[in-house]
């Protein structure tokens, strides 16, 4: 067991009601890295990322985190924007809950990264299905993520956006941070990645160096 | 836990009113409830103050419903509620903050309850304006502490929130009737001390169910 | 596995100790115990609705119990129970509150009167009848048996406090109240307990049957799955 990994996955196993999703999935994932997730539907990979950001607790086998939840973040289909509120009222929201103290000059900085500066104070539901992820990602750029999780984020994304989020994965990770990442499209996005977790046959299929996955069918 | 509480209690203030909504529904209800039952007497007739107060705290306690059920809808919009889940809040202060912005969408809506049940039912606020408000504090105090932790139930529910309803409505009886006699007290020039008892039990219900949501909100609002 | 084995026998048991012991009671109120003298024959409505009462109070603490036992241990046949407890907790002190109004009626000349014990009992009634329907109704979904964990515990806190405040509302609103069940001479006693015993072995009785069919039903519906996994495979 390497000391430096932020987050040891060992033996975990998981059921619906009675019914087998995976069992024994292990795994480590250092600082400064990026290991993808790979499987068919229904593998159970958002179950898996779940388990790994410690809201579902996994029905055998530990999860350990070495990374505080206010260095944590999550990004997934949800966009976790409040529609009511404007999108600088977003990230003061949360701004607040994980106590970062920044001004809002700073959250405007942020916003003006994701490229939303111009409608930092229009409400949130109005937004269309990227400017809303393209928000998501402002929160994740503020708690500045040791930790960060993310499922399927770019489906519905335009190429601009999909860019904006590669780039600033590739920040967060010359920055030290450790980023779990769901991906549908394997062959975009395996040449970022360090590690590939792949889940399958209800249980894990394959984890090792990215360079050595192969994809079934590929 | 305590600021973070209160910024979930801005925000959904925020969110509240950002449709320049607020708690009209409950308002609406709890007016409406108040012109119906003035029509059970007959005109010129006067309410007792038992009568009055009984219908005061029945608005207060259907509004009380509305409100926590908007509090968290809130959350199941873009499953901000995971977002919360992931933060490194506190759940219980999620609990806090949606009691406390509750209390204030209660007391805003009782401003309107109290003077229309003044005009529908001819109810008497007597000489003791102090002692009421501590008194309707005392009781929406109660109210909140449990509509915060069962609404969380009615949370990603879709229509079974509504059924909620049939175990809140007699959870709250006891200070419901706290609430009428000590109002019915007060406006019949009783002491605060003479209401001792009654205050005791209204106070004994914050703090009870306070204490249960405490350590049960946990269990509601976790997934699985 | 075994209980299920052992289940049966136990309620056949429970079921002929229950038959046995209503039998004695009946015996015993009808013809042992004395008839009362100013109340008459109506007073033994009295040997009904105490052990209801009872037995129905001991149900919604059996309802807390497990609902903590839920939370604690994450078991499900502790949520099985609880909703078991509260359908007998319902059904028995729906009866009690009959025969208290029955009682009432011939004591105190009217169907209901604000008698904190008879309160608090509708309260109750309202409180698990409501718990019973939202269970039914399957609210919570996955996380259902930690709701209703938290329902049974916030439902039985609620109890003390009914109480307090309908003890505290009669007090300046006096009804007319004899003194129930004070001055019982030794055989009317007898009956009492003799009864008392004979609703517990029936509330025994019925919890386990409908704890067993609920474990039955659970078995079922798991080999019905297997069955659909097979085929599918």
């Amino acid at each position: 067991m390497s000391s430096g990994s932020i987050l040891t996955l060992r033996a975990v196993s998981h059921f619906f009601g009675s019914r087998l999703i995976f069992k024994g999935v292990s795994c480590e994932l250092e600082p400064g890295s990026i290991m993808l997730v790979a499987g068919p539907n229904g593998a159970g990979k958002t179950t898996l990322l779940k388990i790994m950001a410690g809201l579902t607790p996994p029905r055998a086998g530990t999860v350990e985190r070495k990374v505080p939840d206010r260095a944590m973040a999550f990004m997934g289909h949800q966009t976790f924007v409040y529609p009511a509120l404007s999108a600088l009222g977003n990230l003061e929201f949360w701004n607040s809950v994980y106590g970062r103290g920044l001004d809002d000059a700073a959250l405007f900085g942020l916003l003006d990264r994701v490229g939303l500066k111009g409608f930092a104070l229009e409400s949130a539901g109005t937004f269309s299905r990227g400017m809303a992820q393209r928000l998501s990602l402002a929160r994740v750029l503020l708690v500045e993520p040791e930790l960060l999780f993310l499922d399927e984020p770019s489906t519905g994304l335009d190429t601009a956006s999909q860019a904006l989020l590669h780039g600033e994965l590739e920040a967060a990770r010359r920055r030290g941070a450790g980023i779990v990442w769901i991906s549908h499209d394997l062959e975009r996005d395996l040449g970022r990645a360090d590690m590939v977790l792949g889940l399958g046959g209800r249980g894990m299929s394959y984890f090792g160096p990215a360079q050595g996955f192969f994809p079934e069918g590929a | 836990m305590i600021s973070s509480s209160l910024a979930i209690a801005r925000k959904d203030l925020r969110l509240a009113f950002a449709g320049g909504q607020g708690p009209v529904q409950a308002v609406l209800l709890g007016l409406l409830l108040v012109f119906i039952f003035s029509l059970s007497a007959a005109p010129g007739e006067r309410f007792s103050a038992q009568q009055a107060m009984a219908i005061f705290w029945l608005c207060s306690s259907f509004g009380v419903v509305l409100i926590f059920s908007l509090l968290f809808r809130f959350e199941e919009e873009n499953d901000t509620a995971t977002a919360l889940l992931l933060s490194p809040l506190p759940v219980q202060s999620l609990w806090l903050g949606k009691t406390l912005a509750g209390l204030m969408l209660l007391l805003l809506c009782q401003v309107f309850f109290f003077p229309a049940a003044l005009v529908f039912l001819g109810l008497d606020p007597g000489s003791n304006p102090a002692g009421l408000v501590l008194m309707v504090l005392a009781v929406d105090v109660g109210l909140c502490v449990l509509g915060g932790l069962i609404g969380a139930m009615g949370h990603g529910q879709g229509a079974k929130d509504a059924l909620l309803t049939i175990i809140v409505f007699p959870l709250q009886i006891p200070i419901l009737l706290g609430g009428i006699r000590i109002g019915v007290g007060l406006m019949q020039g009783t002491p605060l001390g003479g209401l001792a008892d009654w205050f005791g039990l209204v106070m004994a219900f914050d703090a009870v169910f306070a204490g249960a949501a405490l350590f049960l909100f946990p269990h509601v609002f976790r997934g699985e | 596995m075994g209980m299920f084995r052992i289940y049966p026998k136990i309620l056949m048991i429970l079921a002929g100790a229950s038959m046995a012991l209503m039998a004695v009671g009946q015996y015993a109120i009808w013809y042992h115990a004395p008839e009362e003298l100013t109340m008459g024959l109506v007073q033994k409505i009295f040997y009904f609705h105490l052990p209801l009462a009872w037995w129905s109070f001991v149900a919604f603490f059996g309802v807390c119990v497990s609902s903590v036992m839920v939370l604690w241990t994450g078991r499900e046949h502790w949520d099985v129970l609880a909703g078991v407890m509260a359908e007998v907790g319902v059904l028995f002190s729906g009866l009690a509150l009959v025969t208290g109004s029955i009682w009432g009626r011939a004591a105190w000349n009217t169907w209901w009167t604000w008698d904190p014990r008879l309160s608090t009992t509708l309260v109750m009634w309202f409180v698990y009848a409501g718990y019973l329907v939202l269970r039914s109704a399957d609210v919570g979904g996955t996380k259902g048996a930690k709701m209703r964990a938290v329902l049974g515990i916030v439902a039985f806190v609620d109890v003390p406090l009914v109480f307090l405040s309908a003890r505290l509302w009669r007090s300046i609103h006096p009804a007319v109240l004899a003194s129930k069940g004070g001055g019982l001479e030794p055989e009317m006693w007898t009956a009492v307990w003799i009864n008392v015993l004979a609703w517990g072995a029936l509330f025994a009785t019925l919890v386990l049957a409908r704890y067993h069919g609920a474990g039955l039903k659970r078995r079922v519906e798991a080999a019905l799955i297997r069955i659909q996994e097979k085929t599918l495979q």
